[in-house]
C-alpha cells in the first residue's frame, strides 16, 4: 500500500482531523482508508528509517506526547498520551504524578528527557483510547422525535443554534403541548431584589416560634409585593424564585469545569446544582464533615465535604473495611504500589473486613467476613477492646485544645475530654458551657469574619484531676493549654449531670461485651482481640482505612464515625502511616498574589432559597415544617448535600416543589443508583418533568430518556483539574487538557469557534438569555468571557503563580525547547481547541509557566516535601511514641469525635435529636427509622456489590479489550449456598427482591430488562452473601439499537452482556420512589437489600 | 495474496532478517542513539543531552536508588545496559507474585503498545482461587513469553521465521512466517497466539454525521504498530495478520531506553526487567533470592521469566 | 455399477460446489471465520490433511504390493492404487495449505527451509513423494506387459518414501514434548500403519465399486482386501488400547484429562459412534460374515466406513491434546474469537473439507474415465 502506491499525502500538520474526516468519508474504509490515516507520514518516515536499518519509534518523542489525566474512573491519575499524527494509540502512566509513580519523579526533570519515562496506570487507564473513540458516540444534537414517547429510542438531529433555542425559549416542541423553556424560569434577575429576599427569608428561618414566623411571610409579601409572581410559592418565600424550578445535576464533576458550571448557574440564580456524592460514598464525606466542624465565632461550621484514608505506604498495621484498594477504591495505581512494597520490603499487615473475598483480600494477613451492615458494631467492638485495655493514645486523647496538642507536638486533638450534658434519661447533649457552671464569664470576641462585630464565646469545660477547667478550643498560648482527665463518668457540676466524650464513646462500646459484638459481626471474638491488639501496637503507623463497604448503609453515617473515633483512639491523624487528608494547588485566584480572580463577573444573581433536595437545612426552620409537621413528606439533609437519590424522585413528587427542566451532566442516576429504576416512569413522564435535557457523549441508561442529548467533549479533549485524593500526602493539581482534536464539531457561540461541549451548552445559553458574566466584558476586569479558555488558562496561570504571595513558589517558566516541545505536540489540534496567540494572551506574564504545567500535566508537590522535614518514621519500637513525622499537608485543626452540632439536628420524620457519637444501629431500617426484616419474607440472601478493575459504571463497558477479560459479570455466590439451592456454576438465575418481584428493569418503553445472570460459585464470599460486579448488564449506551433521522443503528451486544442488579435494591417504604437511605449522611444504601435467587 | 513489502524475493526476507538481528542486536546503544537523534529537531542537542543523561544515570548507579520508584531505576539501569554490546546483557524478567494484584494492566498495555487484535494476547494473567471459606487463597500468575534459553517453539519453524536473536529474546520475523501455528503448537506455557485478521471495532456500524460510527473508531487500531522496531499499519491480510505473534520483552522500546509496556504499567511493581548480567541491577539482585522459581521447570526450558514466590 | 459411479459424480460435484464457499472465504477473506485457533492450534484442515497423507501413503504402499513385491492377487491394481495416491496427496497438500496464515510464502519452506523442523521435512518429504507418485504413475502408464525395473526401483524408494512421510506426520505431533497425549514413542510408529489400513481400505471400495465384473480374481480380491482391512483394524484397535491404557494408568494429568475428553468429552459421538462403532466394529462384523463380505455395494459401503473411521481417529488424536490448556486458567484470563479451548469445525472450514473430498473424488473418477491407462480396465466394468 501507501508509498509504494504513491498516494501522496499533506504532511501530518496539515492534515486536521475534519480533513481526515472527510478524506475516509469520500474514499470509504478499508486500505484507502488507512491511505488516509493520521500517523501516515510518520508511518512514511518510520518505513524509511526500516528500510535503512535504523529503527523508528515516534511514540518516545517527547514532541508527540501530551500530559493530562485520566478519567477513566474518578481517580483521575496522571497519564501521558502518545499520539501518531494526532491521533492517540497508546496511553501511559505520568512519571509526575504521586498516584503514577512512587516515589514521583523530579518536577523539574526537563520534560525532553521524560519521554521514556512512564508511570503506571490499571486496565481501563490503558484502555481509555476506546471511550474516546468509541464507534457509539454522538456527534450532533440529539432531539427526541416529535410525537414519539421518552425512551422511545427515535430521534432527530437538530443543528446546535436551533437546539438551543428550544430549550431557551420553549414552546411546543413535541407536539405535546407547550415546554416551559429556560427562559420561563429565570424569573428574578435582579441581584439586589435577591440580596434582601435571602436575608428575608433568613430571618423567618431563625424566628423562634410559628407566630413570628407567619408574621415574617406576611411581611416578605407586602415588601416584596412587585415580585411575588417571580417566586415558587409565595406563601412559601423560603423556596425562593422561580429561576430554583431549574435543576443542574451531574455525576462527574471536577474543578474548572465546576467553576464553570458554578458561574452559570450563579448567573441563572438556581440554588439546584447538585453532585452525586450519595451514590458514591456519601456518609464518608458528610461524616468527615460532621468531625470537621469548628467551632467559629460562637457556631459549628465551616465543616469540609472530605475525609480521610490511610497514608498505607508507611503503615504498619491496616484494617480495610468496605474497601478494596486493588479493584477500586480511588485508586489502585495509586494505592497498589504502596501496600505490595510495604508488603515484601517492609513489615506491613493488613487486615480486610468484606463480606467478599476481594483481591485486596488475598494478600491479607486476616480476612474477616463480617456481615455486611454491622462495621460500626465491629469497630466498636475494638473501640471496647482498646479502652477496656487502655491501649488508646492517652496523651493525644487528653489534649483538649491546641494549646495542649502544641504542646505535645500534635498537630490535631479531639473533645475526648470536653464535658457532655445528660438530659433526665442520662441521654447525652450538648456540650458543657463555663459560664454554665459559673466557673468562666462568657467573653465578648470580635468576629473572623468582621472584626469589627462581635460575639459572645462561652468556654467549654474539661476536668484536669477532677477539676473543672474552661477549655477553649484553638487559644494557642502555653498557659490556655488543657490535658483533660479521660474517662468521666456521671459527674455533677452544678446542676448537670455530665460525662466526658471519652466516656460517652466507652458507654457505647459496651452496649455489648466483645462476645456479643463478635456474635453481631458474625466474626470470632478472638479474631477481634487480636486485631485490636495489633492495631494498638504500631505507634500511629497503624490505621483502618474504609470506604463504601462502611458508608452504604443506613447506618453509614455511624458506621464510618466509628471507624474514625476507632482511629483518634491511637491518634494517628496527620500521621504517617496513619490518617491523612488529600491537599490540592489553589487555581482559583483566592489566594493573595494570584494573578486571575477567577470568579470575577460582570454581575451575577443571588440563588437562593430551599433546594429541591432539601439539603443544608433544618426542616424544623422550614415554613414547609408550619404546613406539614412530622414526618415530613421526604427526608431532610441539614448535614450533607448532592443527595442524588432525591433529585429525580423529588421532582416526581414535587416536593417541595415542581421543578420544569432537568439538566443532567455526566451522569445516570438510573444505572447508577440503587432501586434507580424508581427513576424512569418521573423521568419518562414529561408531566412530571416538562423538559429534559442531557449532556452526554452517549445515549446512555439516562440520557435515553431526555429531550435533547448535547454532545460533549470526553476526557482526552477537555479541560478540568481533577484534583487529590485523601491517600496522597502530597499538594497536587493534576491538569485535565486537551490531548486530542474533539470527535465532536465545532460551533460558534460568541463569535467563537468551539467544540460542542458542556461549555458551548452553557455560553450558548447565557448568550441568548444574556445572562450577567458572560460575553463581551463578561470578565470585567479582564475583559470578555467568550471562550472557555477565558476561564480554564487563567486557572492554569493561577496554578502556575502557587499559593506565595510573592510568588516565591511559582513554578520555572519553559525554556525554548520547553516551548517547541509543547507546541509541537499540540500541533494537531484545532484552533477552536488550541490557538497558542489565544493563550498566551490569556496568560499574559505566566505564559512560560503556564507552559511549564501543561508540559508535565499538572503541579506536583516534590516527594521530599511531602512529610515534614522529610522524615518517614522507623518503626517505631515504643507504644505511641510521640514521633513528629506528620504530613506536610495537614488536617491540624480539632476531630469532632462528639458532635454537638449533629446532636443539635432533628429527625425530620420523628423530630427527635439525632446522635452525636460512635453508636451501633441494627439496621437496615427506612427513613422513618422501622428495622426492615425481608429475611423473615423468605429473601434470604444479601445482595452486595463489588468492582473489578476492569470497569467502571457508565464508561467504560464500551471498552471491547477490557471486555477480553471479562466479557460479563457473574452472580458470586458462596458453593455452600449455591448446593443448597442445587446451583451450579453457570446456571442463570433471577434476582428477585422484596420491591422488584418481578426481577426486572421497566424501561416504560415496552422493554424489559431482566436481572438474570448466572451463577458463580466460590469459597470466598460469606454464606449468605452473593455479589454482583458494577458495570454489566447495560440496557443503552450503544448495545441497543437507536433509530436516528429513520436510520437504525445496531447496537452492539458486547456492550450489553451480563446483568446489573441495582434495581433490585430495596426501595424505602415511606419514600416509595427511592432507595434506602442513610437519613444523617445521605448516603444511597447498596448493601442492605435481601433478595432471593430463582432459577430460570 | 500480495507481498505488500516487497519481499517476494530471498533477499529480502533476509535482509529483514538480519535487520530483525540488529534491531536489539549490533550497537544496541548506538542504535538507540540513533534512534533519539532522529526523534530530537536539533540532532546535536539531543545528543548531547542524552550523553548527559547517561552521564547521569551511570552515576546514580551506586547511589541512593531508594528514591526512586523501582520503574525508574529500571529504566536507568536499563539505558545503561543499552551501553554494552547486546552479547554480553542478558534480558531477563522477574515477576513478583506476592506483589502482582491481578489488575491485568500489563495485559491490557500490552495489548495497547503492540495493537493486539481480537484473540491475540501475549501477557494474559492467570487467576487461581483455592481453599475453603474462610480460608480461602488467591493468586495471580501473569505469563508473558518465557524467553526460553532452550525454546521448544524454534525448532519446528519450518522457514525459520522464529529463532533467538542475539540478546535471547524469541523473535517472529512477520515477513518470514508462513503462519503453519508449529511454533503454537509446541509452546508449553502457549505464549503464543496466531493473528486471524480482526479489529475489535469491525462489527461496528458506519453512521457518518449520527454517531461516531466505525471509521473514526478504528483509527488507533489500524495504526502503526512499531513491533521490531517497524511501522506496520494494521492492514487487511498483510503481515502481521496470518501469522505467530507472541511478547517480544518490547524490543522496539528497549532499544530507544524505554521499558516494556507490561514493566511500566504494573501498579503492584511485580514486574522487574533488566540484564541479569549487571551484578548491580534489580533483577540480577532478585533472581539470586531463594524463592525464586520458573514455570514448568521440568521441560528443560530454561525460561528467561523468573516468578518470585 | 454405473449407477454408482454416477451417484459419485453427482455427489462430487455437489461437495464442490458446497465447498467454493470455503475455498472463496478461505482464499479472499482469509482466516477470520475459522474455528480452529491459538489455543486448538490446529483443527479439522490439519486432521483431514493427516487423514488424506494417509491415504496417499497408504495407498502406495498397495502399490507398491502390486509393482515391488508382485503379490499376483494384487496383479493390476497398482495403478488404480497409485492413482489414488495421486489424487489424495494434492486433497492433503490443499487441507494444509488452507490451513496456513500466508499460504503465498510456501516457496519458503523449499527456498528458505529449516530442515531441523518436522514440518519443513514434511513438506519436502511429501514434495518428493508426490514426485515418485508422477514418475511411478508415468512409468505404469507406459509399461505393457510385466512390471519394469524402473516401475520397481521407483516403488522401492515410494515404498520407504510412503513409510517415511506416513510416520512423519506422527512424529510432528509426537514431538511437542509439551502435549503428553502426543509425546509417546509409540505415536510416529502407529501412522505407518494407520495409513497402510486407509489405503488398503480405500483400494477395497475401488474395486468393490469400480473392478470389472468380468475380472474373475475380482471377488477374490475384495475377499483378500476385506481380511486385511479385518486384521489392520485389530491392530489399529489394539494400538489405541495399548495407548489409551498406559496414558491412563501413568496418571498424567494432562494425559488423562485428554483420553476422558477423547472417551467421554464433548465428542464423545466421534470417537465412540464414528471411530469405534461405524469405523471399526461395523466394518469387522460385516467383513467377517461371508455372504455381506461379497455383496460389492457393501463392502465397497465398509471401505468408506473405515475411511470415516480413520478420519475421525485422525481429529480423535490432534484435538484432545491441544484442548487441554497448558496452564490452568489460560482460557478465562483473556477471552476472544480463536482463544477457546474447545473446538467444532465452522461452516467454513467443513465447506472446505467438503470441497477437497469432492475435487478428489472427481479427480479420482475423471481420472479412471478419461486416462487411457486406467480407463481400459473401467470401461470393462
Ligand atoms: N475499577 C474501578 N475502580 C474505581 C471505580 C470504578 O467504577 N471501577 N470507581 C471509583 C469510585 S467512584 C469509587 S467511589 C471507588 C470505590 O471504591 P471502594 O469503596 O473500595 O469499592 P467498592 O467496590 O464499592 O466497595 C469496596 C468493598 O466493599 C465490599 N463490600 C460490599 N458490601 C459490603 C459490606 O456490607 N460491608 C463491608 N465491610 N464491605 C462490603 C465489596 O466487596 C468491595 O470489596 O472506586 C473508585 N475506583
Ligand atoms: N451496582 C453498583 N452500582 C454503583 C456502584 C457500585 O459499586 N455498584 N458504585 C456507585 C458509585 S461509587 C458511583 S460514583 C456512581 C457513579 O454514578 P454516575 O456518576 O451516575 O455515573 P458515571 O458512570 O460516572 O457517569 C454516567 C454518565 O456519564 C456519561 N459520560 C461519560 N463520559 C462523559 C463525558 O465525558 N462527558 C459527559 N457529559 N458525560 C459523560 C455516560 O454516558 C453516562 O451517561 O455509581 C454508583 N453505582
Ligand atoms: S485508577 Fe485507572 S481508570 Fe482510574 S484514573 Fe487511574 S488509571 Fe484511570
Ligand atoms: S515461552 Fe513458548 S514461545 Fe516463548 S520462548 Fe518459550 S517456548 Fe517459545
Ligand atoms: S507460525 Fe510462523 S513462526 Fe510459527 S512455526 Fe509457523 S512459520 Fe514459524
Ligand atoms: S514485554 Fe512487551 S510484548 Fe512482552 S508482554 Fe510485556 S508488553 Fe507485551
Ligand atoms: S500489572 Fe503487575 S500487578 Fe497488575 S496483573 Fe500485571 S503483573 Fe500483576
Ligand atoms: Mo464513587
Amino acid at each position: 500500500m501507501d508509498e509504494r502506491r504513491g498516494i501522496q499525502q499533506p504532511s501530518a500538520c496539515e492534515l486536521s482531523r475534519r480533513d481526515f474526516l472527510k478524506a475516509s468519508a469520500i474514499v470509504g474504509g478499508g486500505i484507502a482508508f488507512l491511505g488516509a490515516l493520521p500517523g501516515f507520514s510518520a508511518l512514511q518516515a518510520a518505513r524509511a528509517q526500516a528500510e535503512e536499518g535504523a529503527l523508528a519509534y515516534p511514540l518516545a518523542d517527547p514532541a508527540n506526547q501530551i500530559y493530562t489525566v485520566c478519567l477513566q474512573c474518578n481517580t483521575g491519575c496522571g497519564i501521558k498520551v502518545k499520539l501518531l499524527d494526532g491521533v492517540a494509540t497508546k496511553i501511559e502512566g505520568s512519571p509526575f504524578h504521586p498516584m503514577t509513580m512512587y516515589p514521583h519523579v523530579d518536577y523539574n526533570t526537563p520534560i525532553a528527557s521524560a519521554g521514556t519515562m512512564e508511570g503506571a496506570i490499571c486496565p481501563k487507564g490503558q484502555a481509555g483510547l476506546q471511550s474516546v473513540y468509541d464507534p457509539y458516540r454522538l456527534v450532533s444534537v440529539l432531539k427526541r422525535k416529535p410525537g414519539t414517547p421518552r425512551g422511545g429510542g427515535q430521534w432527530e438531529t437538530i443543528s446546535f443554534e436551533q437546539a438551543i433555542e428550544e430549550i431557551v425559549e420553549g414552546g411546543d416542541l413535541f407536539g405535546e403541548g407547550v415546554v416551559p423553556g429556560l427562559r420561563e424560569s429565570y424569573a428574578l434577575t435582579d441581584a439586589a431584589v435577591a440580596k434582601e429576599m435571602a436575608a428575608a427569608v433568613k430571618a423567618i428561618h431563625n424566628a423562634k416560634d410559628a407566630d413570628s414566623k407567619r408574621a415574617l411571610i406576611a411581611e416578605f409579601q407586602t415588601k416584596f409585593a412587585d415580585y411575588l409572581d417571580l417566586m415558587i410559592d409565595p406563601e412559601h418565600p423560603d423556596l425562593g424564585p422561580r429561576n430554583n424550578q431549574f435543576v443542574f445535576a451531574w455525576g462527574r464533576l471536577k474543578d474548572a469545569r465546576k467553576d464553570f458550571i458554578a458561574r452559570f448557574l450563579n448567573a441563572y440564580g438556581t440554588t439546584n446544582a447538585h453532585g452525586h456524592t450519595t451514590v458514591c460514598q456519601g456518609s464518608l464525606y458528610f461524616t468527615g464533615k460532621a468531625m470537621s466542624e469548628q467551632y467559629v465565632d460562637g457556631a459549628w461550621t465551616g465543616g469540609q465535604k472530605f475525609y480521610w484514608q490511610g497514608d498505607i505506604g508507611n503503615s504498619e498495621f491496616v484494617i480495610f473495611v468496605g474497601a478494596s484498594p486493588f479493584e477500586g477504591n480511588y485508586g489502585p495505581p495509586l494505592r497498589s504500589p504502596r501496600l505490595t512494597t510495604s508488603l515484601v520490603e517492609k513489615n506491613l499487615k493488613y487486615v480486610v473486613v468484606d463480606p467478599r473475598f476481594s483481591k485486596t483480600a488475598s494478600k491479607a494477613w486476616r480476612w474477616l467476613p463480617a456481615k455486611p451492615g454491622t462495621e460500626g458494631a465491629l469497630a466498636l467492638a475494638l473501640i471496647r477492646w482498646v479502652i477496656d485495655n487502655q491501649r488508646y493514645n492517652a496523651p493525644y486523647l487528653s489534649a483538649a485544645n491546641r494549646a495542649a496538642a502544641d504542646q505535645l507536638g500534635q498537630t490535631t486533638w479531639t473533645e475526648a475530654t470536653w464535658l457532655v450534658k445528660l438530659d433526665e434519661n442520662g441521654v447525652p447533649g450538648k456540650f458543657l458551657r463555663a459560664s454554665e457552671i459559673g466557673l468562666r464569664e462568657k467573653e465578648t470576641r470580635p468576629l473572623s469574619t468582621d472584626p469589627d462585630k462581635t460575639y459572645e464565646f462561652d468556654y467549654f469545660v474539661a476536668l484536669v484531676n477532677g477539676e473543672p477547667v474552661p477549655v477553649d478550643p484553638y487559644a494557642r498560648d502555653p498557659e490556655s493549654a488543657v490535658r483533660g482527665d479521660l474517662l468521666v463518668d456521671n459527674v455533677k457540676l452544678g446542676d448537670f449531670t455530665v460525662k466526658s466524650s471519652l466516656q460517652i464513646i466507652a458507654d457505647s462500646a459496651r452496649e455489648h461485651t466483645l462476645e456479643e459484638w463478635a456474635e453481631i459481626c458474625g466474626v470470632e471474638a478472638r479474631a477481634l482481640e487480636e486485631i485490636a491488639f495489633e492495631f494498638t501496637n504500631h505507634g500511629r503507623q497503624a490505621v483502618a482505612d474504609i470506604h463504601r463497604g462502611v458508608s452504604q448503609h443506613t447506618n453509614g453515617f455511624y458506621n464510618v464515625l466509628a471507624w474514625y473515633t476507632l482511629n483518634a483512639l491511637i491518634g494517628n491523624f496527620d500521621h504517617a502511616g496513619g490518617l491523612i487528608k488529600g491537599s490540592t494547588y489553589s487555581a482559583t485566584g483566592s489566594k493573595p498574589g494570584q494573578p486571575f480572580k477567577i470568579s470575577q463577573s460582570s454581575g451575577t444573581m443571588v440563588p437562593f432559597g430551599t433546594s429541591i433536595i432539601r439539603h443544608n437545612e433544618k426542616y424544623e426552620k422550614h415554613t414547609l415544617f408550619l404546613r406539614d409537621g412530622y414526618p415530613a413528606r421526604r427526608n431532610w439533609y441539614p448535614l450533607s448535600s448532592d443527595i442524588y437519590q432525591e433529585i429525580v424522585p423529588s421532582i416526581g413528587d414535587a416536593y417541595p416543589y415542581p421543578v420544569k427542566a432537568l439538566m443532567f451532566y455526566m451522569g445516570s442516576p438510573v444505572y447508577s443508583l440503587p432501586a434507580g429504576h424508581t427513576n424512569i416512569p418521573i423521568l419518562a413522564d414529561p408531566k412530571k418533568l416538562p423538559l429534559f435535557i442531557a449532556i452526554d457523549p452517549f445515549i446512555g441508561e439516562t440520557s435515553m430518556f431526555a429531550d435533547y442529548i448535547f454532545p460533549d467533549t470526553m476526557y482526552l479533549e477537555r479541560w478540568e483539574f481533577h484534583g487529590s485524593h485523601p491517600s496522597v500526602a502530597f499538594k497536587i493539581q493534576p491538569v485535565r487538557n486537551p490531548a486530542i482534536a474533539p470527535l465532536v464539531p465545532d460551533v460558534t457561540v460568541f463569535g467563537q469557534q468551539m467544540p460542542m461541549s458542556l461549555e458551548a451548552v452553557l455560553m450558548a445559553i447565557a448568550e441568548r438569555l444574556g445572562l450577567p458574566g458572560f460575553g463581551e466584558g463578561g470578565y470585567k476586569d479582564y475583559g470578555d468571557f467568550t471562550h472557555p479558555d477565558d476561564l480554564y488558562i487563567r486557572m492554569v496561570a493561577n496554578l502556575a503563580f502557587g499559593e506565595k504571595e510573592d510568588g516565591s513558589d511559582a513554578v520555572p517558566d519553559a525554556d525554548d525547547e520547553e516551548l517547541r516541545i509543547f507546541l509541537e505536540a499540540r500541533r494537531h489540534l484545532p484552533p477552536s481547541v488550541f490557538d497558542a496567540a489565544r493563550w498566551e494572551r490569556l496568560a499574559g506574564d505566566y505564559w512560560r509557566k503556564v507552559v511549564y504545567v501543561l508540559n508535565r500535566g499538572g503541579r506536583f508537590q516534590a516527594f521530599e516535601k511531602g512529610y515534614k522535614e522529610g522524615v518517614i518514621p522507623e518503626p517505631s519500637a515504643n507504644y505511641f511514641g510521640l514521633d513528629l513525622t506528620v504530613t506536610a499537608n495537614p488536617f491540624a485543626t480539632m476531630v469532632n469525635i462528639y458532635q454537638e452540632k449533629t446532636y443539635d439536628v432533628k429527625n425530620a420524620m420523628t423530630g427527635e435529636h439525632l446522635v452525636g457519637y460512635a453508636r451501633y444501629f441494627p439496621g437496615p431500617y427506612a427513613v422513618t427509622g422501622e428495622v426492615l426484616n425481608d429475611e423473615a419474607d423468605g429473601f434470604d440472601l444479601r445482595l452486595i456489590t463489588h468492582r473489578e478493575i476492569m470497569q467502571t459504571k457508565s464508561r467504560t463497558s464500551s471498552n471491547y479489550w477490557l471486555l477480553a477479560l471479562l466479557p460479563e459479570n457473574a452472580v458470586l455466590m458462596n458453593a455452600v449456598d449455591a448446593e443448597q439451592r442445587g446451583l451450579k456454576d453457570g446456571d442463570l438465575v433471577r434476582i428477585v427482591s422484596p420491591t422488584n418481584p418481578s426481577g426486572e428493569w421497566d424501561l416504560m418503553n415496552g422493554k424489559k430488562v431482566p436481572m438474570i445472570g448466572k451463577i458463580k460459585t466460590t469459597q470466598g464470599i460469606r454464606p449468605g452473601v452473593i455479589s454482583f460486579a458494577l458495570g454489566f448488564g447495560h440496557f443503552a449506551y450503544g448495545g441497543v439499537d437507536v433509530t436516528i433521522n429513520g436510520t437504525t443503528i445496531p447496537g452492539d451486544a458486547r456492550r450489553i452482556r451480563g446483568f446489573h442488579a441495582n434495581a433490585a435494591m430495596r426501595v424505602d417504604p415511606y419514600l416509595g420512589n427511592t432507595t434506602l437511605v442513610d437519613p444523617v449522611g445521605g448516603s444511597a444504601v447498596f448493601y442492605d437489600t435481601f433478595v432471593r435467587v430463582e432459577k430460570v | 495474496m500480495t507481498e505488500p513489502q516487497g519481499t517476494s524475493s530471498i533477499d529480502a526476507g533476509l535482509n529483514r532478517r538480519s535487520f530483525l538481528r540488529k534491531l536489539a542486536g549490533a550497537g544496541g546503544a548506538a542504535v538507540a542513539l540513533q534512534a533519539l537523534d532522529q526523534l530530537a529537531a536539533d540532532p546535536a542537542q539531543a545528543l548531547a543531552s542524552y550523553e548527559a543523561q547517561i552521564q547521569e544515570l551511570s552515576s546514580t548507579s551506586g547511589g541512593d536508588l531508594s528514591k526512586l520508584d523501582v520503574l525508574e531505576r529500571m529504566r536507568r539501569e536499563l539505558v545503561r545496559a543499552l551501553e554494552k554490546p547486546p552479547e554480553e546483557r542478558r534480558w531477563v524478567m522477574v515477576i513478583d507474585l506476592r506483589k502482582c494484584v491481578g489488575c491485568h494492566a500489563c495485559t491490557i498495555a500490552c495489548v495497547a503498545e503492540n495493537r493486539l487484535p481480537p484473540g491475540v494476547v501475549y501477557r494474559p494473567v492467570l487467576e487461581e482461587e483455592w481453599g475453603v471459606y474462610p480460608n480461602v487463597g488467591r493468586r495471580f500468575v501473569p505469563r508473558p513469553c518465557m524467553q526460553c534459553d532452550k525454546p521448544p517453539c524454534t525448532p519446528v519453524c519450518p522457514v525459520n521465521a522464529t529463532y533467538k536473536n542475539v540478546d535471547g529474546v524469541v523473535v517472529v520475523d512477520y515477513d518470514q512466517c508462513i503462519g503453519c501455528r508449529a511454533c503454537l503448537t509446541a509452546c508449553p506455557y502457549g505464549a503464543r497466539t496466531s493473528d486471524f485478521g480482526l479489529t475489535y471495532n469491525e462489527p461496528n456500524p458506519v453512521a457518518d454525521g449520527l454517531i461516531a460510527g466505525r471509521t473514526v473508531a478504528e483509527g488507533y487500531e489500524r495504526a502503526p504498530s512499531f513491533e521490531y522496531g517497524e511501522a506496520r499499519p494494521r492492514q487487511e491480510r498483510t503481515s502481521p495478520i496470518g501469522n505467530a505473534r507472541k511478547c517480544h520483552f518490547c524490543l522496539h522500546r528497549i532499544a530507544v531506553g524505554e521499558l516494556p509496556a507490561c514493566v511500566t504499567t504494573c501498579i503492584g511493581r511485580a514486574t522487574l526487567f533488566g540484564d541479569a548480567n549487571d551484578p548491580a541491577s534489580l533483577v540480577a539482585e532478585m533472581i539470586a533470592q531463594p524463592n525464586v522459581i520458573r514455570l514448568k521447570e521440568e521441560l528443560g526450558t530454561e525460561p528467561r521469566v523468573y516468578y518470585l514466590l | 455399477m454405473v449407477t454408482i459411479k454416477r451417484i459419485l459424480y453427482v455427489l462430487g460435484i455437489l461437495a464442490l460446489i458446497l465447498g467454493l464457499y470455503g475455498f472463496y472465504n478461505r482464499l479472499f477473506i482469509g482466516e477470520r471465520d475459522v474455528n480452529y485457533g491459538s489455543y486448538v492450534t490446529w483443527g479439522l484442515w490439519v486432521a483431514m490433511y493427516l487423514f488424506f497423507a494417509g491415504v496417499a501413503s497408504g495407498s502406495y504402499m498397495v502399490a507398491a504390493l502390486d509393482y515391488l513385491f508382485g503379490v499376483k492377487l494384487f496383479k493390476g491394481l497398482g495403478k488404480y492404487a497409485l492413482w489414488s495416491a495421486m489424487v489424495t496427496l494434492p486433497a492433503a497438500l490443499i487441507s494444509i495449505g488452507m490451513d496456513l496464515g500466508h499460504m503465498e510464502r510456501v516457496w519458503k519452506v523449499y527456498l528458505q527451509p529449516n530442515l531441523t523442523s518436522l514440518l519443513a521435512q514434511m513438506v519436502w518429504g511429501y514434495t518428493i513423494f508426490g514426485a515418485v507418485i508422477v514418475i511411478s504413475l508415468v512409468l505404469a502408464a507406459r509399461q505393457k506387459e510385466g512390471t519394469s525395473w524402473a516401475l520397481k526401483v521407483m516403488a522401492a524408494i515410494g515404498f520407504v518414501l510412503a513409510i517415511f512421510v506416513s510416520g512423519g506426520v506422527g512424529a510432528l505431533l509426537g514431538v511437542n514434548a509439551s502435549r503428553a497425549v502426543w509425546h509417546v514413542g509409540l505415536l510416529p510408529a502407529q501412522f505407518p500403519i494407520f495409513s497402510l489400513a486407509t489405503g488398503t481400505a480405500l483400494l477395497l471400495t475401488i474395486v468393490s465399486f469400480f473392478g470389472a465384473a468380468n475380472d474373475p480374481q475380482r471377488e477374490g480380491r475384495q475377499r483378500a482386501l476385506g481380511v486385511i482391512t479385518i486384521v489392520l483394524l485389530l491392530v489399529k484397535t489394539y494400538i489405541l488400547w495399548s495407548d489409551f491404557s498406559m496414558s491412563l494408568y501413568s496418571g498424567v494429568p494432562q494425559n488423562v484429562q485428554a483420553i476422558n475428553e477423547v472417551l467421554y468429552g464433548t465428542y464423545w459421538w466421534s470417537f465412540w459412534i464414528l471411530q469405534i462403532f461405524l469405523g471399526t466394529v461395523v466394518p469387522i462384523v460385516v467383513l467377517l460374515v461371508p455372504a455381506w463380505a461379497k455383496n460389492r455395494i457393501l463392502s465397497g459401503l465398509i471401505g468408506v466406513l473405515v475411511l470415516i473411521g480413520f478420519a475421525a481417529a485422525r481429529a480423535n488424536i490432534v484435538f484432545p491434546a491441544l484442548t487441554i490448556p497448558e496452564l490452568q486458567g489460560l482460557a478465562e484470563a483473556f477471552t476472544g474469537p480463536h482463544l477457546n479451548f474447545d473446538y467444532f469445525p465452522s461452516l467454513m472450514e467443513w465447506s472446505v473439507t467438503i470441497g477437497v473430498v469432492g475435487l478428489s473424488t472427481l479427480a479420482y473418477l475423471i481420472g479412471i474415465d478419461r486416462l487411457p491407462f486406467l480407463k481400459t480396465q473401467a470401461e470393462v466394468a
